[in-house]
């Protein structure tokens, strides 16, 4: 089918035109930004926090006064140790998706020159590394006498790993095994994990990029006390941290249980990412809403070309147009403004993307979700046209001689 | 050229059945001039409809130009219309949207002709209604009578061996009617076979024969008899 | 004759339904998605103490910055800085401020003990952020110099632990101290909960947490010092502490002071007053950086720190796309319906009709429409905020639709198709004067 009857006939409803071709832009340049702003919570969703989540739990108490860690530690983990079910228990400072409890800025040498980025400690005893099933893929598992006391908040001097993702940002390309740190205390790196999300992945300055910026340091088992880490099998586990929970509150009565706190690594997991999924699903409902919206303004403004037509439709049928042509004629021209539409959204999609990236600190669309946004776009004019175009098809011939 | 025979055409609706056409017989020869005429409501606009493949037939048989049309699907009714027959309508119907290039168009693009041939016979067929210099120009800045020779130029730009006319002068007056008649004798001269529907018995009588329609049956005129075996 | 436009527009909306009901569905669904983001926002981007917020201040000076100055003071002061600007009582009104987290008990209910959080300030907090009381009320100035054991409540904790009752007179366990209720507060729930946000550049725009409910308990400031020494946060350190939650000699900061100005002039002294003290700082050889010094208004504070969460200013920038969208779409109906009506138009301009009655009658009938898509649109506002309030957010209680908002609903929604019926109007007013219905 030839365009240029079609663009000449659209260049004498050159308003109705315009107005469709506006709204399709539109649509296509929030389509593209939101689609990309729900592809981002995605990414996030998706982060990877190191640990099997759905075997692990969490029981946070606080507000023992003048309890010694040594003493108090015993009686939790003794409660816990005693609960059947339960493969392993230890003292940890924090989990991923857990309270910020080791973020500190860190330096590649002890004058403080380089620089290395604001890092997660997390301090975990033997018994803790074991219940997050934590093992190094390159470098060494921990010696017992590498779990030391902590001055202050963090041990002076100690052997840690790192995330390959870490050690990749600190020493892209070099072997990161015997590297050295400064922050608050000395550490060398002596063995490497594949993954371990810090507390608030995803959401620090670095974004996505410091998710695993994790730096896992061995404490004795006395050196804190109030946040544990424990195990157990997945099928198990409701059941084994409902009788944590209720154990731990008889054996230490004078502390309180953080019930936000003391769940389970994937409801953790359910509960930090809930904001996000809420925003992609209300983005969704945007992009639907709009979409229908859309579509509804194809089908009025493409019914009453068609009521307006009737005649000249007759006419064309008598001259010899099948009924397909008529359809095709009002499918190219739907195809026509569409691409008009989206030719001009592209724009606004951009334009959009560089105020996302000013006032909202977003990453530059891919170019990838324009062809996207633009295919849906001419999806949904070709769905939307096709009654219409239907109904004018179908407008007989005869009405050509119909007189006036 | 069009050879009817026995055909007759129902509208059926829930209450009534009504006899558009009952048992017509009608023959054109290649090169005929044939008015058909007939009183309001006689059936002249069914028969047009039905000669130009614009509306099926309940019974009968129905040749055009050596294709037996009965039982032809709409798409192979739609090539045949497009490429045998050229359409004159009382009220032009050339379509507002497009300029009388585009409007004689219309008829070429659906038969996939080439973009040169097109141009050339849109030229040819402007020029031969005397409108070679208004090729750019849309229906609502011309008269009626120019608007009439822009449809009749549309009709002709296929080279149809039949041209059905439908009151062709009915919305001009009498000096532009006169001028659009002449030019349907020309083209009829130059060997097209019409049929003209027309209540004018002026028209009509310009015509080499006269069919009349009455009660949607036909009736030759110059031979005052009932083309029953023709 | 508006009476009679009325009734041609009722009768022409229900002559094409299914053409009505798409343009008040596309306003109505607009407008629900404008207004449900546009109400969420005018909610949390409020002013926190209507009539009281113009004489608010928030004093900053840079006891951080060691070798190069940061771009801004940081966002808390130093227990030295801070002593002594509040000391100074230069301002008309002055409270230090400060969160920890507390274990508290109620020893004669029987309630378990809990952990919350206390404010830690100074007597004029009260009639300066005007918290309104209940029972009883504020602790005195001399309170705060003898570091008196005394607190006021929240009145969602007298009702957790009080069942609601007059608890003045009744003492809570604080950590091991005891301390006694002198006041408790009527529901008092500042949005976003100003007097102890910070840190809002370093969170990323999520934000949500700035309108949480306030603390539960507030005792003196030296007072909440000493009960719970050892349980102190600092907002970020040079050096870390000796011993952790102990911040008062420590190169941390972790205070924030507000104070009251009355008038223009007070707001220059006191302006001044901040610069010369960190001036003189700097001659003590303590602050390097005096130039950081600043005093923001409440407002300023608030907008320095964005307070409204970046996921919200988003939800409104894509709603208000979206009413465009919907806004190009109800003016491509219009239009369709108008011209649709061309025939009729032109009938009525033969009869008598000026440009200005058609223009009138088509503009009447966008408004009805608007009207009626505005009535949807408020439905579906409030079902777009019982959605928010369901959502795990802190601020997920303070939503609501206010009479404002209501009424913009409905202005808003005139307003759009009133600007959608313009032109389409326009256009049928030109439809030149005809006896007859024009075909093809």
């Amino acid at each position: 089918m030839d365009i240029k009857p079609i663009l000449s006939a659209l260049r004498r409803h050159r308003v109705a035109a315009a107005l469709i071709t506006l709204e399709i832009a539109l649509a296509c340049a929030v389509l593209c930004n939101a689609f990309f702003l729900i592809n981002n919570r995605q990414e996030l969703m998706r982060i990877v926090s190191g640990v099997d989540e759905s075997a692990t739990g969490v029981i946070a108490l606080s507000g023992c006064e003048g309890c010694g860690n040594a003493d108090f530690n015993a009686r939790v983990l003794g409660a816990l140790r005693a609960i059947p079910g339960l493969r392993a228990a230890g003292t940890a400072n924090s989990t991923p998706f857990g309270p910020r409890a080791g973020y500190m800025g860190a330096s590649l040498d002890r004058e403080e020159q380089h620089w290395a980025g604001v890092l997660h400690f997390y301090l975990f005893d033997a018994a803790a590394i074991e219940a997050l099933d934590l093992h190094p893929v390159q470098g060494s598992p921990f010696a017992s006498d590498d779990f030391q006391p902590v001055e202050n908040f963090i041990p002076t001097e100690a052997p840690v790993w790192v995330t390959r993702a870490l050690a990749e940002h600190l020493w892209p390309g070099e072997n990161p095994l015997g590297r050295e740190l400064w922050s608050g205390g000395h550490f060398r790196v002596t063995g490497v994990v594949e993954n371990f999300a810090v507390t608030s992945p995803g959401r620090s300055e670095e974004g996505v990029a410091g998710a695993q910026w994790s730096v896992i340091v061995p404490v004795r088992d006395d050196a804190q006390s109030g946040s544990y880490v424990l195990r157990a099998d997945a099928l198990d586990l409701p059941r084994v941290m409902q009788a944590a929970r209720e154990a731990v509150a008889r054996a230490v009565p004078e502390a309180v249980l953080d019930l936000q706190q003391s769940r389970e690594l994937s409801e953790l997991r359910e509960r930090y990412f809930r904001s996000d999924r809420a925003m992609a699903w209300l983005l969704i409902g945007v992009i639907a809403a709009m979409l229908l919206v859309t579509a509804l303004g194809i089908i009025g403004l493409a019914s009453f070309w068609v009521q307006q037509r009737t005649r000249q439709i007759g006419v064309r049928r008598a001259l010899g147009a099948t009924r397909s042509d008529i359809l095709r004629y009002f499918q190219t021209e739907n195809f026509l403004l569409a691409s008009m539409g989206i030719a001009l959204g592209m724009g606004l999609a951009y334009g959009g993307n560089l105020l996302l990236m000013r006032h909202f600190e977003l990453a530059r669309l891919p170019l990838a979700y324009l062809p996207a946004g633009a295919c849906l776009l001419w999806l949904i004019g070709q769905i939307a046209v096709l009654g219409p175009a239907l109904r004018a098809a179908a407008i007989p011939p005869a009405t050509a001689t119909r007189s006036a | 050229m069009l050879n009817m025979q026995d055909v007759s055409k129902i509208y059926r609706t829930e209450l009534v059945e009504t006899h558009a056409l009952r048992a017509l017989d009608l023959v054109v020869k290649e090169g005929e001039f044939v008015a058909v005429t007939g009183p309001s409501g006689s059936g002249k606009t069914t028969f047009l409809n039905i000669a130009g493949l614009l509306e099926e037939f309940t019974s009968g048989s129905y040749v055009l130009d050596g294709v037996d049309v009965k039982g032809l699907d709409d798409n192979a009714r739609s090539k045949l219309r497009n490429r045998k027959i050229g359409f004159i309508f009382q009220s032009f119907n050339l379509i507002p949207d497009l300029n009388l290039f585009d409007n004689v168009d219309v008829p070429l693009r659906y038969r996939g002709m080439g973009a040169a041939e097109r141009r050339q016979r849109i030229e040819k067929a402007l020029t031969d209604v005397g409108l070679g210099s208004r090729m750019k120009h849309y229906p609502a800045e011309l008269s009626g009578g120019q608007q009439q020779r822009a449809a009749i130029a549309r009709a002709l730009a296929g080279d149809p061996r039949l041209l059905l006319a439908d009151e062709p002068t009915g919305n001009l007056d009498s000096q532009m009617a006169r001028s659009v008649m002449e030019l349907l004798e020309d083209i009829n001269a130059r060997g097209t076979t019409i049929v003209m529907v027309t209540h004018d018995p002026e028209l009509a009588a310009r015509a080499q024969r006269n069919v009349h329609i009455v009660d949607g049956m036909a009736t030759d005129l110059q031979r005052g008899s009932v083309l029953a075996s023709a | 004759m508006f009476a009679y436009y009325l009734k041609l527009a009722l009768r022409s909306l229900r002559r094409h339904p299914v053409l009505t009901a798409l343009m008040v569905l596309s306003i109505a669904v607009g407008i629900g998605a404008a207004m449900t983001t546009l109400t969420v926002m005018h909610l949390l981007s409020g002013d926190p103490l209507p009539g009281r917020s113009q004489h608010i201040f928030y004093p900053q000076v840079d006891a951080l910055s060691t070798d190069r100055a940061r771009r801004d003071p940081p966002d808390m002061l130093d227990y030295t800085s801070a002593m002594d600007l509040w000391r100074a009582q230069r301002a008309d009104r002055q409270a230090l401020v400060n969160d920890s987290r507390i274990k508290l008990q109620a020893p004669d209910t029987g309630h378990p003990s809990l952990m919350t959080t206390m404010l830690s300030t100074h007597a004029d907090f009260f009639p300066m952020f005007a918290v309104p009381f209940a029972f009883g009320g504020a602790w005195t100035a001399e309170d705060d110099e003898r570091h008196a054991r005394v607190a006021v409540i929240s009145a969602d904790l007298n009702e957790k632990l009080f069942g609601g009752d007059n608890s003045v007179g009744r003492t809570l366990r604080i950590r091991d101290a005891e301390v006694r209720i002198v006041g408790v507060l009527a529901p008092w729930r500042p949005s976003p909960q100003f007097h102890s946000l910070a840190g809002g550049n370093f969170s990323q725009g999520d934000t949500a947490s700035f309108y949480d409910t306030p603390e539960d308990v507030m005792v003196p400031f030296q007072t909440g010092l000493e009960i719970n020494d050892g349980h102190f946060t600092q907002f970020t350190c040079n050096a870390l502490p000796a011993t952790p939650g102990s911040l008062r000699n420590t190169d941390c900061v972790w205070l924030q002071l507000w104070v009251e100005l009355d008038s223009q002039a007070k707001v220059v002294d006191y302006r001044r007053f901040v610069t010369d003290y960190a001036a003189q700082q700097k001659a003590l050889g303590r602050m390097p950086f005096p130039e950081n010094a600043r005093l923001l208004s409440l407002m300023e504070w608030l907008d320095y720190n964005r307070v409204v969460p970046r996921d919200v200013r988003l939800q409104s920038w894509l709603a208000l796309a979206f009413l465009l969208v919907c806004l190009f779409n109800t003016v491509g109906l219009l239009l369709a319906k108008f011209m649709r009506r061309g025939g009729e138009i032109g009938v009525r301009r033969a009869l008598g009709a000026s440009r200005r009655s058609i223009f009138a009658q088509c503009l009447t009938e966008a408004g009805l429409t608007g009207v009626i898509g505005g009535a949807f649109g408020l439905l579906l506002t409030l079902l777009g905020l019982w959605a928010v309030r369901r959502q795990p957010v802190e601020y997920a209680d303070l939503i609501h639709l206010d009479m404002p908002m209501f009424v913009a609903t409905f202005a808003l929604a005139l307003a759009t198709s009133g600007i959608a019926g313009l032109f389409p109007a326009l256009r049928a007013s030109r439809i030149a004067p005809a006896m007859q219905l024009k075909t093809l």
